[in-house]
Parts: C-alpha cells; sequence; structure tokens
C-alpha cells in the first residue's frame, strides 16, 4: 500500500510539472476505520468507511496554491492538474512563496517509530461485539447508572508525499479506541460522564470492563454537582485535560501567528514566559508517540527539539512561508509529540496534599484570545479540602491570563496519559480565579 | 475548477446525469442494501465542490481548492443504523458498500423501488451563477477591497487578512420509499480579521459574512459594513477589561445572541438524545419551561441562511418548527428513525449530515426566539448591575446535566441603567432549563446573524443560523475577574 501510494503521488507530481508548474507537491492519503455502538442491550450503529485523496501544491511563476479530490480516475487527475495551475496563474505573485529547500529534508530518521500493529485487521466483528456488549452490561449494572453508549472502533492510515525537488516518503499507522459514555439520574437532570483508551497496539488497550467502570465512577462522581462560590485559588488539572488548556500556547508559538502579530509571545524569544518548573521538548521520534512522526507536513525532517526550558522560550515553529517573511530559518511546521519534564508525584498524591483547591476535570466551551493572552472557559471538577474531594462543580468558569497563569505553575506531576501526543501531567496553578456563586 | 460529469441543472434535474445513475441502477443498489431486511434504506449522492481564495500582507496569493464526491448508504432496522460509503460511483462498489450497511441486518429481503418519483421540496437559494463558475480573477477584487476599506477607516490597523470560501453541493437523495430529491447548495463566507497597534498595545478584530448566496450578495455597502465591523471590535479592545466573576443579570444582544438557544435548548431538543433518555429535556415535553413571552423556533425556510434547506439529508421536506410555543415546550428536533420512535407520521425534516461518510442525525437549522413585547431601552434600564453580550465566538453544551457555555468576545458593562464601559473575553455559563425560566424581558428587535456558523455533533459539522431579540436573563455565571 506505501508503495502503491508513493507511485500515485509521484505520478501527481509529473503530471503538475506537465501541466506547466515550477515545482509540485503532492500527497495521497488512504484510510480505513470501522466503528461498532453498542447501546441499551444491542447493537446500535455500524459505520465503515474507506477513502482515499490526494492533494497538489503548485508553485507557478512565483504564485501558490494547493487542491485536493478524491476523484482518483487517470484522464480526470490530468486535468485537475491542469485546471489547479491555471487556477494559480490567476494568483498575485508572492516572493515568500518557495518550496521547502530539500536541505531540510536531509537526515530523516529511518528508526522504527513502532505505530502499526499488523493484527489490528485481524479483529473480527464476533470480537468488537463482545466487547461493546461487556461494556454495556458492565455500566447498565452499576446502581445509579441509567443509561450507557459504547463503541468499539479501529483504523488504520497511510500517506504518501513526492516532491519536484526530491522529496519522497511514506508512513503508516494504527489505532484502536474503545469507550463508555454512561448517564446517572440527578433529579430532572442526567449527568454523564465518559473514559475511553486510544491504543497505536491492540495489546496497550484496557480491557472492555475498566473502561466501563471507570466511566460510571466518573458519571456517579458528577451527581449533585452545581457551582461553588467564585474564588482566586490553587487549580489542579487532569493529565487528561492539561493538553486542551497548556496547548493552546502552541496557537502563539507558530511563525504565522508571529508574523501576523497575533501572538502575545511575539517578543519573547529566549525570554523566561513560564515557571523554572515548565520544560516542554518537542519529541517527534518517540517510539510509540500519538504524534510521532519521519518528516512534517513539509517533509523538513524531524528532530527533537526543546519547546520551553525551565520557564525560558526556545523555539517557535516555523514554517518555509513564514521563515521567509521573518527572515527567519524553518524549523518544523508544527508540533508533533510534546513532552513535559515530570516532577515528583503523581494525582493522588498531589490531590491529597492540597489543603484548598479546585480539582478540574473537564472543560465546557470557552476559548482565549492569543494575541493577548486572554482565556476564559467553563469547567467541571471538584472542590478540594484538607486533601479530600469535597463536592462535585458544574457551571464555572476560569478566566485569566496565559502570561499570568505560565508563572503560577507551582507543580508538574509525573503521570501523562501514555497514548496522547500532548503529554501533559498533572499539573497545579496557583491564585487561579474561579467564577461562581 | 471544472466539474467531472457533463449536465446542467436545467437539462438534469435530478442530477442522474452528473451521477452517472438511473432508477435501474438506484433499486439495484437498494435492493442489494435491503437484501437482509429493513424498515427503511437511502442512498445519499454527493460532490461539493469548494475553493478558498486569502489575503494577507496585500497581495491575495494562496488558494485552494477541493472536490470530494461519493455516495453513503443508509440501513434502518428499528433504532439499529448500518452505514457505509463508496467514493467509487460505479455499479459493483456501490453494491459493496451496500452490503457492508446491511450488515446491521439479519432477516430476509425487503424489496425495493423498481421508479422514483421527486419529491417535495422548496426552492430557498437559487443563485443566478454557481460559484463554480465564478473564475478566481473575479473574486480577487473583493479581497482587495475588503482590505482598502479596513485600513481606511483607522490608521492604527497593520495587518488585515481576508479570506473568500465558496462553495457548492450537489446532493440526490434516494430512499425506499420510492422517492429521490436533488438539491444544489450554494455556500459564500466572506470573513476578515484585522490587527492593530496603538501605543505598544496589540488587539484583533473578526467579522465575517456567510450564507447560501452567489458573489452578487458581496455588494461594497455590505463589504463596507464588514471591515468597518472588524475594526469597531478591534478597536473597542482598547478600552475593554474583564467584568466581575459571578453570577449577575445577562442581556443578550438581537443578532448573534442566538448561541444562547442553540446551546441551552436546541441541541437538547434534538430527538436522538431524547430517545435515549440522555437530555435534561427527556421528561418535559408540553411542560411550561419558560415565561409566555418565550416563543422559540428552528426552521429551515429562511432563504439564502446557513442553515436553509428545500429538504432535508434523508429526503423529508424540510418546515418551521416551534420548539417552545408561549412558554411552553412543543416538538423535538426529528429525524426518521426518532420520528418512528415517537410514533410520529413524518420527521421534522432535521435529518442533516455532513457528508456522503456520514448516516444524518437530528440537527438544528436557523435557531431563533421570536419578537417579544419589550424594547431594548426597557430593558437596558431595568438592570442596576449586569452585562451586555454583543459577539460571540462559541458555544457547548452538556445535554445530560442541561450546563452550557457560550464566549463572549465584546460587550458592555450596565450600571444602574445605562451601558458604560465596554468587557472582553469572558466565557459565560448556565444550566438549560434554569436560563430559559430565568428569561424575563423579550424585546421587538429580532435578527438573524449573518455570521458563519457550524454546528459540530458526533464527529459532523453541518452550517447553521441562529438569531435572538434583544433578552434578558436575570441570572448567570460570568467568568470575570477580582471576584
Amino acid at each position: 500500500m506505501r508503495e502503491e501510494l508513493l507511485e500515485q503521488a509521484k505520478l501527481a507530481v509529473e503530471l503538475g510539472l506537465k501541466a506547466g508548474a515550477d515545482e509540485v507537491v503532492a500527497g495521497v492519503n488512504w484510510g480505513r476505520s470501522l466503528s461498532y455502538e453498542w447501546r441499551d442491550g444491542r447493537l446500535e450503529t455500524v459505520q465503515e468507511s474507506i477513502s482515499r485523496q490526494l492533494g497538489l501544491a503548485v508553485y507557478v511563476d512565483g504564485r501558490f496554491s494547493t487542491c485536493s479530490t478524491n476523484d482518483l480516475d487517470p484522464a480526470r487527475l490530468k486535468r485537475f492538474a491542469e485546471d489547479t495551475v491555471e487556477l494559480t496563474r490567476c494568483l498575485e505573485v508572492d516572493p515568500h512563496r518557495h518550496i521547502t529547500p530539500p536541505k531540510l529534508y536531509e537526515g530523516r530518521s529511518t528508526a522504527d517509530l513502532d505505530l502499526v500493529d499488523a493484527t489490528m485487521g485481524d479483529l473480527t466483528r464476533e470480537q468488537r461485539i463482545e466487547w461493546c456488549k461487556e461494556m454495556d452490561d458492565v455500566a447498565r449494572a452499576v446502581t445509579g447508572i441509567v443509561a450507557a453508549e459504547n463503541e468499539v472502533s479501529d483504523s488504520h492510515s497511510v500517506s504518501a508525499r513526492a516532491s519536484s525537488n526530491g522529496f519522497a516518503g511514506t508512513s503508516e499507522g494504527t489505532s484502536a479506541h474503545m469507550y463508555t459514555k454512561a448517564s446517572a439520574l440527578d433529579g430532572e437532570k442526567r449527568p454523564e460522564s465518559y473514559y475511553y483508551m486510544a491504543a497505536i497496539h491492540m495489546r496497550d488497550l484496557g480491557t472492555a470492563r475498566e473502561i466501563a467502570e471507570e466511566a460510571t465512577r466518573r458519571t456517579l462522581a458528577r451527581v449533585g454537582a452545581g457551582p461553588v462560590a467564585s474564588a482566586r485559588t490553587t487549580m489542579i488539572l487532569d493529565p487528561e485535560i492539561g493538553g486542551r488548556f497548556l496547548g493552546r500556547i502552541f496557537g502563539a508559538l507558530s511563525a504565522g501567528a508571529v508574523q501576523q502579530k497575533r501572538s502575545f509571545l511575539v517578543d519573547s524569544l529566549n525570554q523566561p514566559i513560564a515557571s523554572e518548573l515548565l520544560t516542554l521538548t518537542d519529541e517527534p521520534l518517540l517510539v510509540g508517540g500519538g504524534g510521532s512522526q519521519h518528516y512534517d507536513g513539509e517533509g523538513i525532517a524531524s528532530r527533537r527539539r526543546p519547546v520551553i526550558e525551565q520557564g525560558v522560550l526556545r523555539t517557535f515553529f516555523v514554517d518555509t512561508y513564514y521563515g521567509s517573511k521573518l527572515g527567519w530559518e524553518p524549523t518544523t511546521a508544527g508540533s508533533s509529540n510534546t513532552v513535559f519534564e515530570h516532577g515528583e508525584r503523581d494525582l493522588a498524591a498531589i490531590l491529597a496534599g492540597c489543603e484548598d483547591g479546585i480539582y478540574v476535570t473537564s472543560w465546557l466551551g470557552g476559548n482565549a484570545d492569543m494575541t493577548t493572552g486572554d482565556f476564559s472557559f467553563g469547567l467541571t471538577g471538584h472542590l478540594v479540602k484538607g486533601g479530600e474531594l469535597v463536592a462535585p462543580i458544574s457551571e464555572m468558569n476560569v478566566t485569566g491570563n496565559y502570561k499570568e497563569i505560565l508563572k503560577g505553575l507551582v507543580e508538574v506531576g509525573n503521570d501523562p496519559i501514555p497514548w496522547s501526543s500532548f503529554r501533559a501531567p498533572t499539573l497545579v496553578f496557583e491564585k487561579v480565579q474561579f467564577g461562581g456563586l | 475548477m471544472t466539474t467531472q460529469f457533463t449536465g446542467t441543472a436545467q437539462a438534469d434535474p435530478l442530477h442522474y446525469g452528473f451521477f452517472g445513475v438511473d432508477d435501474t441502477i438506484l433499486s439495484a443498489v437498494l435492493s442489494e442494501a435491503m437484501s437482509k431486511g429493513a424498515d427503511y434504506a437511502d442512498l445519499y449522492f454527493q460532490q461539493s465542490r469548494g475553493s478558498s481564495l486569502s489575503l494577507e500582507d496585500g497581495i491575495v496569493s494562496r488558494a485552494s481548492s477541493s472536490v470530494d464526491r461519493g455516495v453513503g448508504v443508509r440501513v434502518v432496522v428499528g433504532d439499529q443504523t448500518g452505514y457505509a460509503y463508496s467514493e467509487d460511483l460505479d455499479l459493483d462498489a456501490m453494491r459493496q458498500a451496500a452490503r457492508t450497511a446491511a450488515s446491521i441486518a439479519s432477516g430476509g429481503g425487503g424489496v425495493p423501488p423498481q421508479a422514483f418519483k421527486r419529491g417535495k421540496q422548496h426552492d430557498l437559494y437559487s443563485i443566478s451563477e454557481p460559484w463554480g463558475e465564478v473564475n478566481v480573477k473575479r473574486k480577487v477584487p473583493f479581497l482587495q477591497e475588503v482590505d482598502r476599506v479596513a485600513r481606511s477607516l483607522e490608521s492604527a490597523i497593520s495587518k488585515v487578512s481576508v479570506g473568500l470560501r465558496d462553495a457548492d453541493s450537489r446532493v440526490l437523495v434516494a430512499n425506499s420509499c420510492g422517492e429521490v430529491y436533488a438539491d444544489e447548495r450554494p455556500m459564500g463566507v466572506l470573513s476578515v480579521s484585522v490587527t492593530a497597534e496603538k501605543k505598544g498595545e496589540i488587539q484583533t478584530g473578526f467579522q465575517s459574512l456567510a450564507g447560501r448566496f452567489g458573489i452578487e450578495h458581496y455588494t461594497p455597502e455590505r463589504i463596507k459594513q464588514l471591515a468597518q465591523d472588524a475594526v469597531t471590535r478591534c478597536m473597542v479592545l482598547y478600552d475593554a477589561r474583564r467584568p466581575p466573576a459571578g453570577e449577575m443579570p445577562v442581556v443578550l444582544a438581537a443578532g448573534a445572541s442566538g448561541i444562547l438557544l442553540h446551546e441551552a435548548i436546541g441541541h437538547g431538543m434534538e430527538a436522538d438524545c431524547n430517545r435515549k433518555g440522555l437530555s435534561v429535556f427527556s421528561t418535559m415535553m408540553n411542560k411550561k419551561v419558560a415565561e409566555d413571552c418565550v416563543t422559540i423556533v428552528d426552521s429551515a425556510l429562511h432563504p439564502h441562511e446557513r442553515g436553509a434547506i428545500n429538504f432535508d439529508d434523508e429526503g423529508s421536506a424540510s418546515e418551521r418548527t416551534t420548539l417552545v410555543e408561549g412558554g411552553v415546550l412543543r416538538s423535538y428536533l426529528h429525524d426518521r428513525l426518532s420520528a418512528k420512535h415517537y410514533g410520529l407520521d413524518q420527521s421534522t425534516g432535521s435529518g442533516r449530515r455532513q457528508s456522503f461518510r456520514y448516516p444524518p442525525l437530528p440537527r438544528m437549522r436557523c435557531t431563533y426566539m421570536e419578537n417579544g413585547p419589550h424594547s431594548r431601552d426597557e430593558i437596558i434600564e431595568s438592570i442596576d448591575h449586569g452585562i451586555l453580550c454583543e459577539t460571540f465566538l462559541n458555544g457547548q453544551v452538556a445535554i445530560g446535566a442541561g450546563d452550557y457555555t457560550f464566549y463572549v468576545k465584546n460587550g458592555w458593562l450596565i450600571e444602574d441603567g445605562k451601558i458604560t464601559a465596554p468587557i472582553k473575553d469572558v466565557n459565560i455559563i448556565g444550566n438549560g432549563p434554569e436560563s430559559l425560566s430565568r428569561i424575563t424581558m423579550v424585546a421587538n428587535d429580532m435578527k438573524i446573524d449573518t455570521g458563519g456558523w457550524t454546528c459540530g455533533k458526533g464527529g459532523q459539522s453541518v452550517p447553521v443560523s441562529q438569531g435572538m431579540p434583544t433578552t434578558l436573563v436575570s441570572k448567570m455565571t460570568v467568568g470575570g475577574e477580582n471576584a
């Protein structure tokens, strides 16, 4: 499959050149996914998909455009390439549009990143149904649970990329996913929560029973939730949700945001932007990592790169185009796996040691302005007093500015979720503004 | 970009030629879909053509275009659904997808229709020139004009980026009831972001103008308004601050505040989650949930709005559905599956899907509140201490507990019955049924917002619209500072 897609990508590069492009990059993606949803003792939905898509980027007389299609008929592809080149000629010349220089392709790792489980294709309908049924049975047997939705899904994707200036590469990955969402009754309210596990290899997926049990435990913990008094207090973020909070700052670390002046970190290279406890590294070559890759979206060879070292910003994500606009050397177009330097304790120990604070377990809505760093998010979680969870919380917001809160990071845990690409452990911030009653 | 097949809407009203099918082929594929028994089956043929053009640093230097086509096959047995799609429209590939979808069933064969009759549909968004026929060269000046106007309005503006996204989607739905529906669905979105630099401080503003219309909609007056809105939203931030945190009265300005309805009640009224007993509204039908002045509607019939549909994505007539009438909960939003579950004769035409890759789900279209008896001034004057919310970025809801949020980008403090200082960037959170019961005043200035709203559910995005008259919710939790 990898070779077949690469041949197709190379052919598309040829078609683009023949149509008159100066440089061409082509990518072909193939994906298969299958999902089973089970509810109330029976199969609710089965969905299967297989898709293939081709994308072209063409450089014509200092002009640039991209296009994609899922119609791979050879005659129509030729026409498609010609149309793309013709369309590109209608644009304005931009002196910063260049294909990624070949020297950035060099030094690509050939290490086995362990991203494929070849046995996943052997998974049977009967096995998937058995897992679904077990999750459903376990969840609905728990007192207080009134409904459960369960899902088993898996996918396999292959992609290839070729360019007119010498790039050729392929990548492949599998993933499997098991999920239970459970609902409880709380007056008229039907609070719900879920738990899922994902893995590249089937062997790393948890059991149906543990997934369903954790989902129901979380759901029952939501019963009786409501807002508590507004306060400025300690915020403890569960490892599952740290990524959505801290990952936002990556939006301010792209060269595009910097060049367009939509980044609160615009002048911060080599400046302290966070507490000394924060050390983040972009680790694309992590074996078995959710975001692992040999090359990035532009074909730039992947390498390990410190992003923040002891609170000091060390790099931006610089692609070829915005690098040219800023006069900076390209680094990489985006992050892969984000790895934290760990602290000493896990979530349980951190909660047990917390006298007074709010433990956040999920976000509800909210947004942030990356130009100023202002953020405001809705949340659910628990009030913590004397090391105990004393009340479930809902209908509250946390509001602040990333410039300040990053400096208020007082502890980093040692317990990231293994399958995530943004591998945040438990994170603790001080003097955070919560809005409630 | 040209399409792959020839054939125009006039010569090929059902798109049979465009998709290379006829009644015999449709019947053959449905026959395969129904081979293990089915209460219902449908085929959803679609070809989407989209393009986008962007201006940055004064240059229109990036275009992208896409073509995506295929057919989705769905088999329904009771509450159970089998779904598969094919990107290849030859008969063998379609039959293979139909066999996969049929695996949900285990009974005997059903009988497919042999001939198909066109179902009833509206005509809500005809445009004179499909986007696919508008040359890029003709689009470029629209982006340049937005850039020029934005810069001319305010000298502190240092960066302007403008995007024009357009799409045409051709759809053919054929179902086991022997009905076919065909549609062409245009969409245009012109958006602008501006960045200002003043006294060492940087702020940004955004606005978009979106709908099922063609390029003719972007008149010089509308372009000027678009640029003006973005600049105003940006420059007001120089004086804006966070409101205090905590519970307070919240006034929702006419227009985009319809996001409150979308999150507080709309999702909870989609019948799939009620059928499963998962919504906070599951036990409230025909009960009084709000004051008499509250009537909430979800309608597909507003011409050229993003949420307009001539028929829904499973071939049902689209309609105007009253969710809440005079404060009483009246109807869920149904697709065929939930309508059958609830014993209704027909759905509310709310079955929608992102593309041929997905089965339809009950979804909102254009959600809004009808005008009430009050005036905007009366509402503002009634507040001692609260906020007025004007522009929004996004919202979310947990349908079981009913908790929902929306993010306010711009707004104002209200003190002693007067609008005073601007506020910015706060999330607001409430509980759906509680908030409905706390709507105490509704003004007579209802407006549908023309921003490019998109609703996500179950991994599928669909375009929606929302509207609102100026409305007072007597108490909500505001995510401010300095509590």
